[in-house]
């Protein structure tokens, strides 16, 4: 029950994974030490160090995974600590001072410190036991001092006519370099044009004959060379607060978490004035012996890897918000914070049969399957862990949910959710045929913070309401009743929104009530012989609005159904709104003639279904069972198209009630 | 020690916050998700406390289920202003919990004070008044409530739930008074809750421990009951 220790299994589990690009965003797994960086020039050298080519790196390859020291992997400041192997041309360029290469502001009093600082770092690397011929290679090409003057020449970067200097613009005229293109410009604090060219970060390739490794950041040799080397460096042992082994202490922890330019920390020790810990412990930054707690170096540095993997590839984000749920197996699981379109994913919607008719009940079928599959895939061992991250400040995160659980307890909440949470949507989007689909399932959290607070609903609201509505998957736990009275009161002023958002916000009300008064046993489908008041008035508001948009449509007539109109007073005051309501219905009844006779009938019939007089005359407030009654009977009314597709039971239409 | 000196007490409260060390040091304070060790000897010792007696936590019972909840928190920053930060906390906990007291063998001068049946009885009659002094659940803001009980009694919410693993976690500091020594040592061990009930294992077994720095015990100087003049001002007293 240790969200770190569960991350370094994680970690563990999954090296196979180490170095893998996967998708275009998503962020590999690292191998310890490692970062990533995006570079824009790549120097080819062979082994003696000898410069070869040189090239500009396309935006889609430029993420090149690069060893890191703990203080550079965090850099930030006026005195950036340098990378160990690839970094920007201050620090690896000799020359770079000489063609009017400007370093960052903390370094002016000595601009060859990062440079100096940059060959020391690497020679000492080097000179250790754990040396790599190819890093050795880079280190001789690199201690010339040619990497400017050789990236000139080969047409990398440019210099201004007639001078030794770096171009730091061009003219909008002229045809944009290459490299500038990369590079992001603009001015610096003190007014001036920054050289962008002399921003480009550098990666290197090693020419070996006979190795068709070349690139050195996807060679696992040189990770592990510097793995090794940097774990000999570090000199202080102490307690891990996770393994419970003495081991070396990290010294800091990664950041770049939930994005790529996340500078929080889950984990953040620097604190020495604000006495948020201290008490009792003496440290100061000076005599830093790890009094309150020490991680050990490699476990911080696994198991962040790995939570930056997982929520890149399978988390939810909104903002600050992270919401990851992860097998520590490593096995795929569903996201608990999908709905059912979601987890079936774009390609099993592809690859559907019936294009356009997609039937609600089909994907239910789908659901069930895909998890029975999850379920025998996770098998009952593997362990499943849901964390979720927020943020209150820029620079530190914090845990705000954090479950373990088995995999088939996990699974069989998740279905539970689906199961008791279910009701008929139209807002699923295909995006391949354009088209609305319509499924059965549970609503996304996220579409349930907007239904019940609106669209534009603040996003500090939308991340609690999401997080409110975690522990109701993972846990079991009741769903909040202020969240379904609010997603009910909106529900019922139809006046307020577009038709689409109206019945997205509707369909999403019927779910979480029906969630809500589980016991209740609300069926999806008309129950003909529910008496309850709520019900029934709901019933009736369906049926005057259907029979009421008949007459418009027949009349081409484009406006909305007093019923539509009044829905909200109805919510409020039943039956004197009832009464204006029905009485009038009268021209439309007389336009439609008999063909309003289903509908009158069902009408009296509803009518006849109260067993209380009391019940019909009271005024009372209607509760959000009326929603659940007008969508049933909106959803009955629907002209029924038989399909012809290969399941038996009777399928249900897209098609907008006429 | 003639008897076993137990007592049972029930323990409740709306938030508990037993904050996990790892994220105790950034400020975003995030709870265990059972109390340690230190915390509920903190509750014992709030109930009732002496110099003479050490109390010792034998086990614990979760009644309701694990609950977390996040609150928003402005905490004071003492080099100026506020800072923010998201407390997670444990939410309507409940814990039946079983102690007994043993002497404090570094305590000499209370030698004179090792009455059995007068503690036993003292802490049996907080524990039924709610306490001596405020109970808190890990943290300051959060407000415990006890009572007593009888340990085992009524249906929690992890009965035949099988068994829970926990992690490393914290178990509670060696503090020189108690200890013996003039050092401060942090306690650590792997809990296990099996059916709801965790059995704590003493102090003195935790094999994981840490010095986290040399500390002085500094007792208030006192001769124990035989402190000159204690007697007469009791006496005059009563006259």
């Amino acid at each position: 029950m240790s969200w770190i220790q569960k991350l370094y299994e994680t970690y563990e589990n999954c090296q196979s994974m180490i170095g893998k690009v996967g998708e275009e965003n998503e962020v590999p797994l690292l191998p310890i030490c490692h970062t990533i960086q995006n570079a824009q020039i790549n120097i080819v050298i062979n082994l003696s160090g000898e410069f070869v080519r040189a090239a500009v790196v396309p935006r889609s390859e430029a993420k090149t995974i690069i060893p890191a020291t703990e203080e550079s992997a965090g850099r930030s400041g006026k005195k950036p600590a340098c990378y160990p192997l690839c970094d920007k041309l201050q620090y690896i360029a000799g020359d770079f001072l000489e063609f009017g290469g400007e370093v960052t502001v903390g370094f002016t009093d000595d601009p060859h410190e990062p440079h100096n600082a940059y060959v020391k770092q690497l020679s000492d690397w080097c000179d250790s036991s754990y040396k790599h011929p190819k890093v050795l290679a880079i280190l001789d090409y690199v201690k010339k001092g040619t990497v400017v003057a050789d990236l000139v020449k080969e047409g990398i970067l440019h210099l201004r006519p007639s001078t030794r200097l770096l171009m730091n613009q061009w003219s909008e005229n002229d045809n944009i370099l290459e490299i500038f293109k990369l590079l992001p410009g603009g001015v610096d604090n003190k007014g001036k044009k920054k050289p962008w060219q002399a921003d480009a970060f550098v990666r290197w390739s090693v020419e070996v004959p006979g190795d068709p490794q070349s690139s050195i950041w996807t060679d696992p040799t040189i990770w592990e060379s510097w793995v090794n080397y940097y774990g000999s460096v570090k000199s202080v042992k102490g307690l891990c607060y996770v393994t419970g082994e003495q081991r070396f202490m990290a010294s800091q922890h990664p950041k770049k978490i939930r994005y790529s330019d996340d500078g929080a920390k889950i984990i953040s020790s620097n604190d020495w004035s604000g006495f948020t810990f201290r008490g009792r412990f003496t440290d100061t930054k000076k005599h830093n012996t790890y009094q309150t707690c020490g991680v050990g170096f490699e476990v911080t540095q696994k198991s962040h890897s790995a939570l930056r993997w997982l929520i890149s590839r399978q988390g939810y984000r909104s903002g600050d918000q992270a919401i990851v749920a992860w097998a520590t197996s490593g096995m795929s699981i569903p996201n608990p914070l999908d709905d059912p379109l979601s987890i079936l994913g774009e390609k099993n919607l592809k690859n559907d049969d019936c294009g356009s008719i997609f039937t609600a009940q089909n994907l239910a079928i789908k659901l069930k399957k895909k998890i029975a599959g999850y379920k025998s895939d996770l098998g009952d061992a593997s362990g499943v862990v849901v964390m979720g991250l927020d943020s209150a400040t820029p620079g530190r995160i914090a845990i705000t949910f954090y479950r373990e659980l088995t995999g088939s307890e996990f699974l069989s909440r998740l279905e539970k959710w689906h199961d008791t949470c279910a009701w008929i949507h139209d807002y699923g989007y295909n995006p391949e045929t354009k088209g609305h689909i319509r499924f059965v399932g549970a609503p996304a959290p996220k579409d349930i913070a907007e239904a019940a607070y609106g669209s534009k609903v603040d996003n500090k609201l939308k991340k609690t309401t999401v997080e409110r509505l975690l522990p109701c998957i993972i846990d079991g736990q009741q769903i909040p009743r202020d969240i379904v009275d609010s997603a009910i009161r909106r529900a019922s002023n139809r006046a307020g929104m577009e038709e689409w958002e109206w019945n997205k916000t509707l369909s999403i009300a019927c779910a979480i009530f029906r969630k809500l008064n589980e016991k209740e046993g609300y069926d999806m489908a008309l129950d003909e012989n529910r008496k309850t008041r709520d019900y029934l008035y709901g019933r009736l508001l369906a049926l005057a609005d259907s029979l009421e948009q008949w007459a418009l449509n027949e009349a081409k007539e484009d406006r909305q159904t007093n019923a539509a109109r009044l829905m909200q007073r109805f919510a409020d005051h039943p039956y004197s709104t009832w009464k204006i309501i029905e009485l009038s219905l009268a021209p439309y009844k007389a336009r439609l003639k008999a063909k309003s006779q289903k509908r009158q009938v069902l009408i009296d019939k509803v009518h006849a279904m109260f067993e209380h007089p009391d019940d019909y005359i009271s005024d009372k407030k209607l509760s959000g069972e009326f929603l659940l009654g007008y969508h049933c009977q909106r959803e009955s009314l629907r002209p029924k198209e038989v399909e012809t597709t290969n399941e038996s039971e009777p399928e249900m239409v897209t098609k907008i009630d006429e | 020690m003639e008897k076993a000196n137990k007592v049972e007490l029930k323990i409740q409260g709306k938030y508990a916050l037993f904050t996990d060390p790892l994220t105790k040091i950034g400020g975003e304070k995030c709870s265990y998700h059972i109390p340690t060790y230190e915390a509920l000897k903190g509750v014992l010792s709030s109930v009732y406390w002496t110099p003479t007696i050490v109390w010792i936590i034998d086990c614990v019972r979760v009644m309701k289920r694990i609950r977390t909840q996040t609150r928003s928190a402005k905490p004071v920053d003492y080099s100026g202003g506020n800072s923010l930060a998201i407390y997670t906390y444990l939410a309507h906990v409940e814990y039946q919990v079983q102690a007994h007291f043993e002497w404090n063998m570094n305590r000499k001068d209370m030698a004179g004070d090792r009455n059995e049946n007068k503690h036993y009885f003292v802490a049996k009659r907080m524990i039924e008044k709610g306490g001596r002094r405020d109970i808190f659940l890990g943290a300051r803001e959060c407000q415990g409530y006890v009572e007593p009980c009888r340990f085992g009694e009524g249906i929690g919410d992890y009965d035949n739930y099988g068994e829970i693993a926990f992690d490393l976690m914290f178990h509670g500091f060696d503090y020189p008074d108690e200890f013996g020594k003039d050092e401060l040592h942090a306690r650590f061990w792997r809990p296990k809750m099996i059916d709801g009930q965790i059995d704590f294992i003493r102090p003195e077994k935790c094999t994981i421990r840490k010095l986290v720095r040399p500390m002085n015990a500094n007792p208030p100087q006192s001769v124990g009951l035989q402190e000159e003049g204690l007697f007469d001002e009791l006496d005059t007293k009563t006259v």
